[in-house]
């Protein structure tokens, strides 16, 4: 099940135009029937073709191609205390999906400007293969991701979180999360669960900056 | 869809929960949410049979915790 949130807008780079998307709390089965049946054969693609060129799953950005969203749904809506999943439409697709968490180890904040404090964690965040610069030669909608970050900022904001929110990066991402979106670089974890990542913070003092440039 | 309740506490439950605040930097209503999601993320562990531990600094002692 699944509740509108939000009208925001997506720039089509094919026609240049912005178009009206919706963004969904929770996901339904139209949702993961587009991930297996128009998401994935892209990156399998995708991924043969890095594989006979020698690329890997960074070079392209296509390093959770193989994620489960089914099972993360599950997750989420099995657990609505910590859990919030979140869904981007437009043009008749999903176009980007987010999963945060407001109740975990991982949400306590690392930044110097406010150590230990709350805030929301971004467990995953995805948007659709086509929509991404180095996996497709001519990319669809630009600022599906964008939408999902604020998404999770305004959550923290609702959650009387400050608008705070951290979360690790697949090396393919680190530069979107560091230079699109202005996330603080805390450095690559050392040990534990996350282990090898590097760990992005937006913290309090930039959220109301980064939401007032939002679409 | 928000509801809202009033809550009874004594002089020194009031105090703590002020101090809470303070020091977490959250208001009241975020302090109790989050403190609800840790009982609860705790609650639903014990429910299964499981035991949480709480581990000293310096790794020497572990003991179960003990949630009422």
């Amino acid at each position: 099940m699944k509740e509108l949130v939000d009208k925001v807008f997506l720039l089509n780079r094919n026609i240049g135009e912005f178009e009206t998307a919706e963004l969904f709390h929770g996901i339904d089965e139209t949702n993961l029937s587009h991930i297996e049946g128009r998401w994935r054969p892209l990156f399998e693609l995708r991924r043969a073709q890095a594989k006979a060129s020698g690329e890997s799953m960074s070079d392209i950005n296509a390093e959770d191609g193989h994620w489960n969203w089914g099972r993360k749904a599950l997750a989420a809506i099995s657990n609505p205390f910590l859990y919030d999943i979140f869904a981007l439409e437009c043009g008749g697709n999903t176009q980007a999906l987010l999963l945060t968490c407001k109740g975990s180890t991982d949400c306590f904040s690392r930044h110097p400007e406010h150590p230990k404090a709350d805030m929301v964690y971004v467990e995953f965040l995805a948007t659709a293969p086509w929509n991404r610069p180095r996996l497709v030669k001519e990319p669809t909608y630009k600022g599906a991701g964008r939408v999902l970050i604020g998404t999770a900022a305004s959550l923290s904001i609702e959650e009387e979180l400050g608008g705070r929110i951290g979360l690790h990066s697949l090396p393919g991402a680190e530069d979107f999360y560091r230079e699109a979106i202005g996330m603080t670089d805390l450095g690559v974890d050392k040990d534990g669960p996350h282990k090898g990542l590097r760990y992005f913070e937006l913290p309090e003092s930039r959220v109301s900056d980064f939401l007032a440039i939002q679409h | 869809m928000k509801r809202t309740m009033t809550l009874n506490l004594t002089e020194a439950e009031m105090n703590a929960v002020e101090q809470m605040c303070e020091q977490k930097g959250l208001s009241k209503t975020a302090l109790v949410r989050q403190s609800l999601r840790l009982y609860k993320s705790l609650d639903d562990r014990l429910s299964l049979g499981d035991k949480v531990f709480i581990e000293s600094a310096d790794r020497a002692e572990k003991a179960e915790l003990m949630v009422l």
